[in-house]
């Protein structure tokens, strides 16, 4: 029943766009105070710190249980530690047999950052977790399919730990404004149901069985 | 941090990540609900049924197979059913009589066959009510095969067919009535074996169908017995008091199975087997 709510309360399409749309309110969102203070107050301090609340960088990545591509946005939090990002997927109908919509949150912390070379900077471990739902299933379960908790799982929220690494490169900055940073991104996750099924199968099943692996990229602005 | 250290922990980095991304395309998975996998964990039930071809059973020869049902969620004990199955003398395949599965995903279709590929026989598998789940039809239909088939083994016509009603919403279709009947009509075999996962005397098969379905299994003269998953325990009677024999599965997390032998016209005996 909860499922069936859910469906009927959030046009999916509405949130993907919303979602979609948060990078461009953030890129909009200097715009609300007067555009030359700020141009003047970047001239004044490079490297001034950015409002917190305001996302800082772009992901797309593929893989990871949320999409063949996914698209995200997000904060950095705790001296750039810990990320938090939303990210919209998508499924082709042709590797899961309907065309599947994925809205992810999810959350990262990287306590070390190695500089290798003048531009270049290794994040060697983060960890955190991840939520995801889908859209697009074709058998979710109707009102009134079955009878109560007949299945007692969700087929369409996951949870998952997420565990990886990136390396990061500067870019040649063109103008006076903060340094753009392009991070390459791996990350082996995996999903609630995946878990459960490894706890209960120790002999039979081993960590590699259930691992996703999620490639992606990160723009920092 | 040393150059050292660091030169090495990028290469040790990019090697894992190579490594990661290249050893398994599957591994970056879009969705749990993704079917993507290797080319020989697709089309199963055509690939058993090939292999079950290279033996044929001779006319009039005893047919022995076992039968198990609802694997699901109980990985360890796939693996010691195949061991003890494997030690059983004269069996010619094995049946499951659907739930492969438990959530509907194509990788948990994939561990069990990790599994029952270590049988020295070919095995067969009919869809059940947690495959549909999801996307699951459509990962069962590119693991295993249709939903729907049929074959001939010996003087045995096995016909395999989809009851899972209520995964359908109970949309008056299924099981398919049009192609049971055409199967059940079919007089090449001396007898007829119909296996399915969820029986007709259960909440989860489609009311709407239960009449037709019985009414067709009593007018076959063929039928040995009808067979079934979904209730986790052995079971045999005849429910409609029709002369119809229905036989249910042991699931896999009870520990035991099934060897049923059949001779004659419709003679038949099961053993059960403890692991």
């Amino acid at each position: 029943m909860r499922r069936a709510l859910l469906t009927t309360w959030y046009k999916p399409h509405a949130l993907l766009l919303a979602l979609l749309a948060l990078p461009l309110l953030a890129a909009a969102a200097p715009t609300d105070t007067d555009s030359v203070a700020v141009l003047n107050r970047r001239a004044d301090r490079p490297t001034a710190p950015r409002r917190w609340y305001l996302p800082n960088h772009l992901t797309v990545q593929t893989g990871g249980g949320i999409g063949m591509l996914s698209i995200g946005t997000g904060l950095s939090l705790a001296h750039d530690r810990l990320d938090l990002d939303v990210l919209a997927g998508y499924v082709p109908r042709q590797h899961a047999g309907t065309t599947l919509s994925v809205v992810a949150a999810k959350a990262k912390y990287s306590p070390w950052k190695l500089p290798l070379a003048p531009r270049l900077a290794l994040t060697p471990l983060s960890v955190g977790v991840y939520t995801s739902y889908t859209w697009g299933l074709r058998n979710p379960g109707k009102p009134g399919q079955y009878p109560d908790d007949y299945y007692w799982f969700s087929n369409t929220v996951r949870v998952g730990p997420v565990l990886g690494s990136g390396l990061s490169y500067v870019l040649p900055s063109t103008t006076a404004g903060h340094p753009h940073k392009l991070t390459a991104y791996y990350e082996l996750a995996t999903n609630d149901l995946y878990l459960i099924s490894y706890a209960q199968n120790r002999r039979a099943l081993s960590l590699p069985d259930i691992a996703t692996l999620a490639l992606g990229l990160k723009l920092t602005f | 941090m040393s150059a050292a250290l660091s030169r090495f922990s990028l290469r040790a980095v990019l090697a894992a990540g190579l490594a990661l991304g290249l050893g398994s395309c599957e591994l970056i998975e879009f969705s749990p609900n993704d079917y993507r996998g290797p080319a020989d964990q697709q089309d199963l039930t055509a690939k058993n049924l090939a292999r079950l071809a290279k033996t044929p059973l001779p006319t009039d020869d005893t047919l022995r197979f076992v039968f198990s049902g609802d694997s699901q969620r109980f990985y360890d004990d796939v693996e010691d059913l195949v061991k003890s199955v494997n030690q059983q003398p004269g069996i010619q395949f094995m049946l499951v009589s659907g739930d492969i599965a438990d959530f509907g995903l194509a990788r948990e279709m994939r561990w069990i066959d990790d599994q029952l590929r270590q049988l020295k026989m070919p095995y067969l598998t009919v869809i059940g009510n947690h495959d549909h789940v999801a996307n699951g039809r459509e990962a069962y239909q590119e693991i295993f095969g249709p939903l729907n088939y049929s074959f001939t083994f010996g003087d045995t016509k096995f016909i395999m067919t989809d009851t899972n009603g209520r995964e359908y919403n109970f949309n008056g279709q299924v099981p398919d009535m049009p192609w049971v009947n055409q199967q059940l009509a079919d007089r090449t075999a001396r007898r007829h074996v119909i296996v399915s996962h969820v029986p007709p005397q259960d909440e989860d098969f489609d009311p709407a169908v239960r009449d037709q379905y019985t009414a067709a299994l009593r007018a076959d003269p063929r039928l040995v017995f009808e067979m079934n998953g979904h209730r986790h325990d052995y079971g045999i009677g005849q429910p409609f008091n029709d002369g119809v024999t229905y036989v249910n599965s042991y699931a896999f997390e009870k520990r035991r199975y099934l060897i049923v032998t059949v001779w004659g016209d419709k003679q038949f005996r099961l053993k059960q087997v403890s692991f």
